[in-house]
């Protein structure tokens, strides 16, 4: 039995977003705290885990870091089934990367969990002489489409931790206000109990 | 002929020994992790017993090599070269020994291990590499590269920005005489085949068969006999359709080749075989297994078919029956699967498992499997297409 300080929430997340937007690198970021300038290519997808605390729960992310060329997304589904959180990641030197995440965001919202966290992360924020995304725009475009938006650097650490942290706030369970009922299941994915809507 | 040993010209004779660690040490060992050079020069994070095994494997593949040499003494150099009973093709071998007895002490032999300084020759034959280059002139491949220079394809955009990202930090692969030799064989595969073109995976598979293969020349031939005759059609191309099939199939495998209640327990966790499958069959274990580990499979996998990766599969799996069914998480499961893939340094722990205890898997038998799964694949991936359009009109 869950009490309301000590809750324990297992959450999968996925990440996806197109080839090279660095999406294998912020994982590495937020789970090893590390940066490589050349990080291997993904085939079909990683799994990483990694633990946040946050308004008194404990938040358990399953991450899977899913691959981003073209062909692979005839796999994408299987990850992002029953996932509680998506961070859809671009990278804001590169136009097309953008236009893709958008596509992404478009497919979970009709394929995806309906209370999904959904994020969207426009990467290599430290590239600012290279910006081909204005910020403004991905910002509007968050706003518009019921996701949040930030500019994150794998490289630099910036704002990595903290996107991972705002969707853990932002899981149903985690919220304060949220009051769950009954027994929580510790070995099921957080949606799969939580009957609130999180995101407007 | 154990003479001919001092011919080996690859630096796997020389490579320094690991340093065998002192008992001593051993009481500490669990927590001691290394940095060490396997075999094929990748750098790889293990613990004590590792590198142990390691040198095991150095003295086995030794070994093996001397059997190997023996053979040839006995036989003649290129006995293994016999046509396979079912081609039935003369080739100019001048020794005629029993076609069927070499074929079976052939079998054999391969799954203990074709010793690293005679794959690129057993390799090149057994595969039909050489058969199907002798099909084309001989200048094919230059002929190729000569076509496809200076042409800017998404192929090749994709290829060079996976260059770097493969197998980063290897002292040959990761240097730009090793990011051109694997470029002009991606790229010249993907003007060969242009449904294929280029899929990420095939970077890994390329980049070891360069490490193996004596010429660059003869990795290309590998990777186009592997995709167009040893592998299951449509593996790589646009929607992967061949490799959701080989999932389908496995994933039946292991509900009736390991005890049904694993299959069950991971059901029951929601864990489907191709989270972690997918990558174990599109980069044929290269990025899972420790090198000398892939290449073992590979020696089968050349001489006995794509029914290997099947094998090896379901091995992985078998060997962890008792922890996997003890878990409660998808990641726990995945986890015990890395860990056991990435510790399985020891070729033949996982080959005697996979072709001892699975039982025989007829390559028919995985033919017809493939066949009643195509449908079903594919009506699955027409019905998903049609609903991302649908969803692009509705957003017009």
């Amino acid at each position: 039995m869950a009490t309301s300080g000590n809750k324990n929430i297992n959450a999968k997340l996925v990440l996806l977003g197109d080839v090279g937007a660095g999406k294998s690198s912020l994982v590495l970021r937020f789970v090893k705290g590390q940066f490589v300038e050349f990080q291997e290519s993904t085939i079909g997808a990683a799994f990483f885990s990694q633990t946040l605390a946050v308004n008194d729960a404990t938040v358990k992310f399953e991450i899977w870091d899913t691959a981003g060329q073209e062909r692979y997304h005839s796999l994408a589904p299987m990850y992002y089934r029953g996932a509680a959180a998506a961070i859809i990641v671009f990278d804001i030197t590169n136009q097309a990367s953008f236009e893709r995440a958008k596509k992404w965001v478009q497919e979970l919202q009709s394929q995806g969990n309906p209370n999904m966290v959904m994020a969207l992360a426009g990467n290599k924020a430290d590239l600012l002489e290279a910006r081909k995304v204005a910020a403004e725009e991905a910002q509007t475009y968050a706003q518009e489409n019921g996701l949040f938006f930030m500019e994150t650097s794998a490289k630099t650490a910036t704002n990595v931790n903290d996107i991972f942290y705002e969707i853990a706030k932002r899981l149903p369970r985690v919220q304060p206000a949220q009051n769950p009922s009954g027994m929580v299941l510790m070995d099921r994915p957080a949606e799969r109990v939580a009957s609130a809507s999180c995101c407007s | 002929m154990y003479g001919t040993q001092s011919k080996r010209d690859l630096a796997l004779e020389f490579q320094s020994q690991i340093p065998i660690l002192r008992p001593s040490i051993h009481s500490r060992r669990a927590n001691l992790t290394v940095k060490f050079q396997d075999l094929y020069m990748f750098t790889v994070e293990g613990n004590v017993d590792d590198v142990n095994v390691l040198n095991e494997v150095r003295e086995k593949v030794r070994k093996q090599g001397r059997v190997w040499w023996a053979l040839e003494a006995n036989k003649g150099a290129n006995w293994y070269l016999e046509p396979s009973i079912s081609e039935g093709i003369a080739l100019k071998s001048s020794l005629k020994f029993s076609t069927l007895a070499n074929a079976i002490t052939l079998k054999r032999l391969i799954r203990k291990g074709i010793p690293p300084l005679l794959r690129p020759k057993v390799w090149f034959s057994l595969s039909g590499a050489a058969k199907k280059k002798s099909t084309v002139p001989e200048s094919y491949y230059d002929d190729l590269l000569k076509a496809v220079e200076g042409k800017v394809t998404p192929a090749t955009r994709q290829i060079d920005h996976d260059l770097p990202r493969t197998f980063p930090g290897h002292p040959w692969l990761d240097t730009p005489e090793g990011h051109a030799a694997l470029r002009r064989v991606l790229v010249g595969y993907s003007f060969r085949d242009s449904d294929v073109g280029y899929c990420q995976g095939l970077n890994y598979v390329a980049a070891l068969l360069l490490l193996v293969m004596k010429t660059e020349e003869d990795a290309f031939w590998m990777l186009a006999v592997l995709l167009e005759n040893v592998l299951v059609n449509d593996c790589y191309t646009t929607n992967l359709s061949g490799c959701h099939v080989e999932q389908r199939v496995f994933k039946d495998l292991l509900a009736k080749k390991c005890p049904s209640r694993i299959a069950t327990h991971l059901e029951a966790l929601d864990f489907d075989v191709s989270l972690v499958a997918t990558e174990w069959f599109l980069c044929l274990f290269s990025k899972s297994l420790p090198s000398e580990t892939t290449l073992r499979v590979w020696d089968v996998l050349f001489y006995e078919g794509a029914k290997v990766l099947f094998h090896v599969a379901l091995a992985i799996f078998k060997m962890k029956e008792d922890e996997l069914l003890l878990t409660h998480h998808v990641g726990d499961v995945i986890n015990i699967l890395q860990k056991t893939t990435h510790h399985l340094f020891d070729p033949d722990e996982l080959l005697t498992v996979a072709f001892d205890k699975i039982g025989s898997m007829t390559t028919n038998t995985i033919s017809k499997q493939r066949k009643i799964q195509e449908p079903a694949v594919m009506a699955e991936l027409d019905q998903r297409l049609r609903r991302l359009n649908s969803l692009k009109l509705e957003d017009k």
